[in-house]
């Protein structure tokens, strides 16, 4: 169970998509490489700047609460006023006894985004400090191992979509107004929109390897 | 295409060279490893299982998406008129109002992503399951346009979900989801879970076994 016996693998990259083998290559930053058979991406610079997406990451975080605290949308209808988080939008669903769709929406739009940015914190932070610890080792491999079933379930740019959508369709009958939540949440979401392309699993992966 | 680049049916696959890549951490480990080294995972040439069971899931979609389809996925109650509106005629709705490029996303969103999910994914796996002659290159980029648009499906999810939360006036004006919501929810849940759980490299090995027969390249 050594990798001193595997020196020639590394420079072996087998296609996840179609299983073709690719010698691996340095890549120039910003280049994917794709595989020469059916074209899936197989690789890129094995790269990531820790400090870069560390910073990305807490601002993310920060505007996580307000963007999840404040109303994303107001409606004024003959003098009466609903707001709504993204949350009470959820909660709402599963309160009519729709509770599958309320969680599908729950889980979307709010857990699985704060859970992808706390795994990449974390990530972050064993690589930085950690990662000399067994213990650490252990965490950091069991989160990485989640981390892409996480990132399939998060869809903050589905959910922006569907506030820009749902104020056209409201708009027409009553005023619908988009207050701080609104702005939160759009950032949220461009954040985390850069946060993903400046981290790197494959990276994250051969820290781990290295450091056993 | 390039006459000294190998034809993609002589390109050396993993299984071939007593190689396999691990599933969780794509590491490359030989094929005698039965956990990966590097993240302990469960290591296995093909997983010959997930075709059945895509298929079983994408069975599954593919039922749910009748009652998703004709029962009313919305509720609206306008100055104490009721108005139940499936998926389709939301849309249409939508259109006499005026508001096409809304419609348009909606469309996309609710209708042609599902139909398109269930009709590429049952292509792809009877490619798998019955040897049919398609382009795999073809039919490989539509399987990576299935999973990355597939998700686009919960949008009318949340739209409602937003739409109930903030329309709760009683009699004046109230929406509340319709019986179809849910059906609609597992049809994404379902074709997604087929996606995941497909070993695609299936696919591809087919036609290892159809090179023997001296079948021509067939380039898309």
């Amino acid at each position: 169970m050594s990798d001193s016996d595997t020196p020639k693998l590394q420079s072996i990259i087998l296609c996840q998509s179609c299983d073709v083998a690719v010698s691996r290559q340095a890549l120039p930053a910003n280049v994917r490489a794709l595989c020469p058979r059916c074209h899936s991406a197989l690789y890129a610079k094995p790269f990531c700047t820790i400090n870069g997406v560390l910073a990305l990451c807490i601002t993310a975080l920060l505007l996580y609460i307000p963007a999840n605290f404040y109303p994303v949308l107001e409606l004024h209808f003959f003098g009466s006023i609903r707001t709504s988080t993204v949350w009470e939008g959820a909660y709402s669903v599963i309160k009519q006894g729709y509770y599958i769709v309320g969680i599908a929406v729950a889980l979307g739009a709010i857990v699985a985004p704060a859970a992808l940015l706390v795994s990449i914190l974390l990530q972050v932070l064993i690589v930085k400090h950690g990662l000399h610890k067994p213990i650490l080792r252990k965490y950091f491999r069991s989160i990485l191992k989640k981390h892409l079933l996480i990132k399939q379930f998060s869809m903050p740019e589905i959910y922006v979509i569907s506030m820009f959508v749902t104020a056209f369709n409201l708009g027409d009958f009553a005023d619908i107004y988009m207050g701080i939540g609104t702005f939160c949440y759009v950032m949220l979401f461009i954040l985390m929109l850069f946060l993903q392309r400046e981290y790197n699993i494959d990276y994250m992966w051969e820290q781990l390897h290295e450091s056993q | 295409m390039n006459p000294n680049k190998p034809s993609y049916h002589e390109m050396a696959q993993g299984n071939h060279l007593n190689l396999l890549s691990c599933p969780k951490c794509k590491m490359v480990c030989s094929d005698e490893l039965e956990y990966c080294p590097r993240c302990d995972s469960e290591l296995a040439i093909r997983d010959e299982s997930s075709l059945q069971k895509a298929w079983a899931f994408l069975i599954t979609a593919a039922i749910l998406l009748i009652p998703a389809n004709i029962y009313p996925i919305s509720i609206i109650t306008k100055q104490g008129r009721v108005t139940h509106d499936t998926i389709f005629s939301g849309i249409l709705h939508t259109i006499h109002l005026g508001m096409i490029p809304i419609a348009i996303i909606l469309f996309i969103a609710s209708i042609l992503v599902p139909w398109l999910k269930i009709i590429g994914l049952a292509t792809y796996l009877s490619a798998i399951s019955f040897n049919l002659p398609l382009s795999k290159r073809f039919l490989m980029k539509g399987f990576h346009i299935i999973e990355w648009i597939g998700r686009w499906s919960m949008l009318d999810l949340c739209v409602i979900s937003l739409t109930v939360a903030l329309v709760n006036m009683g009699q004046l004006l109230d929406a509340k989801p319709g019986i179809a919501a849910t059906p609609f929810a597992l049809v994404i849940l379902f074709t997604q879970l087929a996606a995941k759980v497909l070993d695609t490299r299936l696919l591809w090995d087919r036609m290892e076994n159809k090179h023997d027969s001296n079948r021509t390249t067939k380039n898309s």
